[in-house]
């Protein structure tokens, strides 16, 4: 079956709720056309939104799309959607399973209670990235989510488990309040990172966010080239070159904490 | 029949259902993988004293691994589930664990799941780090070298065990070397092991025994050395007989292992020497597979 396409067909002037495409289950592509979406305040047909093509509702590409649509890939569940051009809030916001992939740069919120699944952003992300969904105490409860670019403010909070990775630069208040979970950040890291932190896994070249942690022993750890190679395996890409100079830290000097950081020297 | 000069005996071999398991060993080098998987391996030729049948599947290189490093992939073999999760998790424990430079992770999946590191990792005294990957639970516990790496979980499938080859030759020297050279040619062969050392066994056993509470004793029949005293099945020309016993996950993968390991004695200059290709079964009684030797070399 040939994945469902849909192109925007005209530009919008009001926001669009996308989570149409993965909460309402649909069986076949002629249930998917008989759908009805609010649009300011009024329901209109799908059709007067988007040209259709295709038939698998579980595979879905998006073209043309604009950061006036949220919500898409919201609560997806062993569903495949990509989407070429950028989108708005909450995208990929409490995600089960699936792969969601987006080929521009989102608004808030993007992988906000993320369950599991996996989220490629290949462009940038403002603030709140991996959030607590409103009514939720934590953020990131498993998953993966690959940023290809840049990521804004106060993201990342409260993260259970999960991996994050981000090729760019973070901004400022992000990791707050850190359960546990890996982060492999490329670029620079904002002000106040990692505040309330409890354990988890820091991979950073970044050398200014190692001042408050213990210097752990050079010693040989297993974990880190399989943890590389599982993320090649994902996103497709190395992180980091082959041969790179690694230094573990363990453990906060001020408190309790048990973050590790291994901070990457090219 | 005869096949490519061959004698081989309208008999059939006799296999057992089995549940089986497949972990993956890696380390620095291949030097102490494979000492992490003889260890691991040892005292594991048969269930009726070991608890489990283990063996080497095959050497993976640095590519084929989850942390590309050098490994090897190990098959266990089990007739109970509760004897698989205790073989697997005690081995685990003093073989691989102690083993300088290792990780371990699962090489098979299945929704019946057994434990792997899960229980191992308490060994860390609270200082283990637990890291969940693309759905997969990872344990890291602190060692003396750096850290120990082990997946929390595998898999346990259905599989078969017993299947076997009896080598009937003139003497000892050309047995074992016929022995060798199918085993050679199974070598590296994906989803069988063949679990005695160097994987042949000489001490083939029939059924009971005359003395109470011996569950497996002698297997008389093809004994040389009791050749004429008691029923056997030997003729006066053979002086050695060896068995090769396969396990396999499917009945083809030891159909197509068995015909390989014919073959390869077939196409070597030791077949001279070789009276008969045999088969061990128990008349078809207790398994509920049959390898009839004729079917497999068509």
């Amino acid at each position: 079956m040939k994945p469902l396409i849909l192109r925007l067909k005209k530009q919008l002037r009001f926001r669009l709720d996308g989570s149409f495409l993965t909460i309402n289950n649909f069986k076949n592509v002629s249930e998917f056309k008989k759908l009805k979406i609010f649009y300011g305040n009024k329901l209109y047909d799908i059709s007067q939104f988007f040209l259709i093509s295709g038939q698998d509702t579980k595979n879905i590409i998006i073209k043309s799309s604009t950061d006036k649509i949220d919500n898409i890939g919201y609560k997806m569940k062993d569903m495949s959607v990509i989407v070429y051009g950028n989108v708005g809030n909450s995208f990929g916001k409490e995600m089960l399973s699936g792969n969601l992939r987006v080929y521009g740069n989102t608004l808030d919120y993007a992988g906000a209670g993320i369950v599991n699944g996996t989220i490629h952003i290949y462009g940038n992300t403002r603030n709140y990235l991996g959030g607590k969904p409103v009514g939720k105490n934590e953020g990131v409860v498993d998953g993966i989510i690959f940023v290809h670019g840049n990521v804004g403010n106060y993201s990342i909070q409260r993260m259970r488990r999960g991996v994050i990775v981000v090729s760019g630069n973070i901004g400022d208040h992000c990791c707050k309040d850190m359960v546990s979970g890996s982060i492999v950040i490329k670029g620079k890291i904002g002000d106040h990172f990692c505040e309330g932190i409890k354990r988890g896994t820091i991979v950073t070249t970044q050398k200014k966010i190692v001042s408050h942690y213990l210097t752990a022993n050079k010693a040989n750890i297993n974990f880190f080239n399989f943890f590389l190679k599982k993320l090649y395996k994902i996103i497709g890409r190395n992180i980091f070159p082959k041969k790179i100079n690694l230094q573990r830290f363990y453990g906060r000097k001020d408190n309790e904490s048990l973050a590790e950081i291994f901070l990457v020297n090219k | 029949m005869i096949y490519r000069g061959l004698k081989i005996d309208d008999t059939f071999a006799e296999a057992f259902n089995m549940k089986a398991s497949r972990i993956i060993v890696t380390a620095d080098n291949k030097k102490w993988a494979k000492n992490a998987c003889l260890s691991f391996t040892g005292f594991a030729t048969s269930v009726i004293a070991c608890g489990i049948e283990a063996g080497i599947e095959k050497e993976l290189n640095s590519d084929m691994t989850p942390d590309g490093r050098p490994g090897y992939s190990i098959l266990l073999f089990s007739m109970s589930r509760s004897q698989l999760e205790k073989q697997l998790e005690t081995r685990v424990g003093q073989c691989l664990l102690t083993c300088p430079t290792t990780a371990v992770f699962s090489g098979i999946e299945s929704e019946d799941i057994i434990p792997l590191g899960k229980n191992l990792r308490y060994f860390g005294d609270g200082h283990q780090i637990s890291k969940k990957i693309d759905g997969k639970r990872f344990w890291r516990i602190p060692v003396m070298d750096g850290e120990f790496l082990c997946e929390e979980t595998t898999s346990r499938v259905p599989a078969i065990g017993g299947g076997n080859l009896l080598i009937l030759s003139t003497n000892r020297k050309s047995c074992l070397l016929a022995c060798e050279a199918a085993i050679e040619s199974m070598r590296n062969l994906e989803n069988i092991i063949t679990p005695f050392p160097g994987g042949v066994v000489r001490s083939g056993s029939k059924v009971g025994s005359k003395y109470k509470g011996l569950i497996a004793s002698t297997n008389d029949a093809f004994c040389p050395t009791l050749h004429g005293i008691t029923k056997s099945k030997l003729t006066k020309n053979t002086g050695c007989v060896l068995e090769i016993v396969i396990n396999g996950l499917t009945a083809r993968d030891i159909a197509r292992a068995t015909k390989i390991g014919i073959e390869s004695i077939a196409s070597s200059k030791i077949k001279k020497d070789v009276v008969a290709i045999s088969a061990g079964n128990y008349g078809g009684k207790l398994g509920q597979h049959r390898f009839y030797l004729k079917k497999i070399i068509k």
